[in-house]
């Protein structure tokens, strides 16, 4: 055989080869949050993969807003992914613009067998409901409260959790000292508002569609925190930036006694630093005892192009025994009423104290959003708060002035 | 060559016997036959432009247009509404001015660190090759691993220099939490990556300079300092106006050390125009006014660059 011919067989043989798996190969595709890649779903997506031959799962893990970056140019481009997760509010927004796919259809055929809505906390389908249409699903329901080294506030003559602002004031101005530090705050905006919430504040009224945080009692939350931080010196100013790490490294690093923060740094402190002697808190307590709830769901974008598929993907994302890996695993909060009820996530006590925090914890935004303009807002709020936090404006002066702002914003067209 | 002129011009650019006749039997003027086979020739580059910038350029006009969100959902015609919010916003100009604080300041200092690293490394100075490679290096990093050994290095309770100052008695410093301190912060890290580049384009201009000029300038009786003056600065015109053009351009576009290391904090401090281009269309999704932002940009730096030619734009013959 002359080379010629062999090169045109050796081509012939491959391009073959390679046409022919193309076309037996359907990829869905998933965009999943890259922190929460947890082993408990890559199981779930292998098992999918083994009772659906011929499917493959694209599994593309992002952060939060490259994830968000790259979904909306996929929806501009008509090609977005088939299941996505997302942080909150998202569900909503998109589903406003009739991005999303009504899940309606779905709920009725398969709602009753997995338990959807009935299994589900009442506000974690609401959040994810327009117009008596579902839009997503909740797969982790969260909150944020108070976490503290057990060790440090000991040393400090504490052998309890503070429960008040006056008491967590007085802890961490004890513990503070030697290069540690009482309070380490989160730059991110969503950790603010345990202080706004537990004095009563709430952002929106959407019968007068303004917003709520000029009133003496947000001046006065922020200003608690700033005072805390530049008269008191007795937390740390948080890092500007978009990295909302930096408490948790400060607190696994045994240089924090207390942080704000979630089930989704269990992993990293427990990982991070097997020795340090830690528990979960219940919220402060000032005018009320509140705290802020975050969460994921997940949403089926309406052109995608493997809906069918997706929806049986995400039935078994959000199975009770996936939730209960998963909670295992990475110590994650879960939507399901029968997740609260089950006999090991009582049994775990940090588990137990974050899922104690879920009945007073307030979805901020929740109507906020529904107006479409909750990012310009959040946005103006995360400056005049820096202006309060890293320059020193007076909260009085500061909060009247985003206020003005924002409902400007809400009056405009 | 050919008795005819244009079917000289045809076959000197490779055009086959098919054009040939095509031309001869419908008998094109020459002006004609010139014109087409220009545009023949040039229709790639054309296609590709029309496709890859005419294109989104019109696109992205169109869509600031309107207000929402055209492209992906609802929208409605709203003129040059989007322009008119634009340039009454104060946040706006607070960004353009920020921007153009860290543009200029980027392309300043690097032109002066660059200059002056390339006449230090155009000397018979040892180890120079390995000198300039190190400093070239961060010019070739991914902005994301720079943030991330800045921020490792700034951060003020874990950071190596708050470690630093502190082990000498020195006050610590918020160098990413004051607003004072984070844009001039943000400039310093983009040089230190950037000015590599400088260096690079500059020692290249440096060594096409021919020696004679020194020679003469030496027996003329020109110290150093009036050899520079008189000889290299002049000679560096044309690379210095390489180099403000294309630094300036780039870094006002630059959203990757706002975006990555400060987030445009403190209190918006380093809220560089592009950063808040993105979040009006990523985070806001309001495209329409996004994208208004975005043609006003193009027109600043359409505007600066012109008056750049102006300013520097000098022929230089030797």
């Amino acid at each position: 055989m002359s080379w010629w011919r062999r090169a045109k067989l050796f081509i012939g043989t491959g391009l073959g080869a390679l046409l022919s798996t193309g076309a037996g190969a359907e990829t869905l595709t998933l965009y999943w949050n890259a922190g929460h890649a947890y082993q408990a779903y890559a199981e779930v997506i292998e098992r999918f993969e083994a009772d659906h031959p011929g499917w493959e799962v694209r599994w593309e893990r992002f952060q939060w807003p490259d994830m968000r970056t790259k979904l909306i140019a996929d929806l501009a481009a008509k090609n977005p992914p088939d299941l996505v997760a997302e942080p909150g509010g998202w569900v909503q927004e998109f589903g406003q613009q009739g991005l999303l796919l009504p899940l309606n259809d779905f709920v009725a055929k398969d709602g009753e067998a997995m338990g959807f809505p009935e299994d589900w906390q009442v506000r974690a389908v609401e959040r994810n409901m327009l117009d008596d249409q579902y839009f997503g699903v909740q797969i982790h329901l969260t909150c944020g409260t108070l976490v503290y080294n057990v060790d440090m506030l000991k040393e400090a003559g504490f052998d309890a959790p503070p429960a008040t602002w006056e008491e967590f004031r007085e802890v961490a101005i004890a513990t503070t000292g030697g290069g540690r530090f009482g309070f380490a705050p989160n730059p991110s905006i969503g950790y603010y508002w345990s202080w706004f919430l537990q004095n009563g504040v709430t952002y929106y009224d959407p019968e007068t569609n303004t917003v709520n945080l000029d009133s003496p009692e947000a001046i006065e939350a922020i200003q608690f925190l700033a005072d805390l931080i530049q008269k008191d010196k007795a937390a740390t100013t948080p890092v500007a930036g978009s990295d909302y790490e930096g408490p948790q490294k400060l607190f696994t690093a045994n240089r924090a006694a207390m942080i704000i923060t979630g089930p989704w740094d269990v992993k990293p402190i427990r990982t991070g630093n097997p020795d340090l002697n830690w528990a979960v808190a219940p919220s402060l307590n000032h005018k009320e005892q509140a705290t802020f709830a975050g969460g994921v769901s997940l949403m089926i974008p309406r052109d995608a192009e493997h809906p069918d598929q997706a929806w049986e993907l995400l039935k078994r994302l959000v199975a009770l025994e996936t939730e209960i890996a998963v909670t295992k695993e990475a110590g994650m909060t879960m939507p399901r009423k029968s997740w609260v009820e089950n006999a090991e996530v009582q049994a775990d006590p940090v588990i137990g104290s974050f899922g104690k925090c879920l009945p007073y914890a307030h979805d901020v935004a929740a109507e906020l959003r529904l107006t479409g303009k909750h990012a310009r807002i959040d946005k103006l709020l995360r400056s005049v708060i820096e202006e309060i936090i890293y320059n020193q404006v007076p909260a009085a002066e500061a909060m009247p002035r985003f206020a003005k702002e924002a409902n400007a914003i809400l009056a405009s067209n | 060559m050919a008795a005819d002129g244009s079917m000289g011009a045809a076959a000197s650019t490779g055009i086959g016997s098919g054009a040939r006749s095509f031309f001869r039997t419908r008998r094109l003027s020459r002006r004609v036959q010139q014109t087409l086979i220009a545009y023949s020739l040039l229709s790639p580059a054309i296609i590709y432009f029309t496709v890859y910038f005419f294109y989104p350029i019109g696109l992205e006009f169109w869509a600031s247009l309107f207000s929402g969100q055209p492209l992906i959902g609802e929208s409605r015609f709203a003129g040059f509404d989007n322009y008119v919010t634009a340039l009454q916003d104060a946040r706006v100009r607070q960004s353009v001015f920020a921007t153009l604080t860290y543009a200029i300041g980027v392309t300043a200092a690097s032109i002066a660190i660059g200059l002056g690293l390339a006449l230090l490394l155009n000397q018979r100075l040892p180890g120079r090759t390995a000198i300039r490679a190190v400093i070239f290096f961060p010019y070739i990093i991914s902005f994301v691993i720079v943030a991330l050994i800045w921020q490792a290095i700034l951060d003020p309770y874990t950071g190596i220099l708050n470690g630093v100052l502190a082990n000498f008695g020195m006050p610590t410093q918020n160098w990413l939490n004051d607003s004072s301190a984070a844009l001039p912060v943000i400039i310093a890290i983009t040089v230190w990556k950037d000015v590599g580049y400088a260096m690079l384009i500059y020692l290249a201009a440096l060594q096409s300079i021919p020696s004679d000029f020194y020679e003469a300038a030496a027996i003329d009786g020109a110290g150093p300092a009036q050899q520079f003056r008189y000889v290299t600065w002049p000679l560096l015109t044309p690379t210095t106006l390489f180099i403000a053009v294309v630094s300036m351009i780039g870094q006002l576009q630059e959203i990757a050390p706002a975006y990555l290391i400060t987030n445009g904090g403190p209190a918006d401090a380093t809220r560089l125009f592009s950063l808040h281009v993105f979040e009006a269309a990523f985070f806001e999704l309001n495209i329409g006014y996004a994208s208004a932002l975005s043609f006003l940009m193009f027109l600043l730096i359409l505007g600066i660059t012109f008056v750049q030619f102006r300013l520097l734009n000098r022929d230089v013959s030797y």
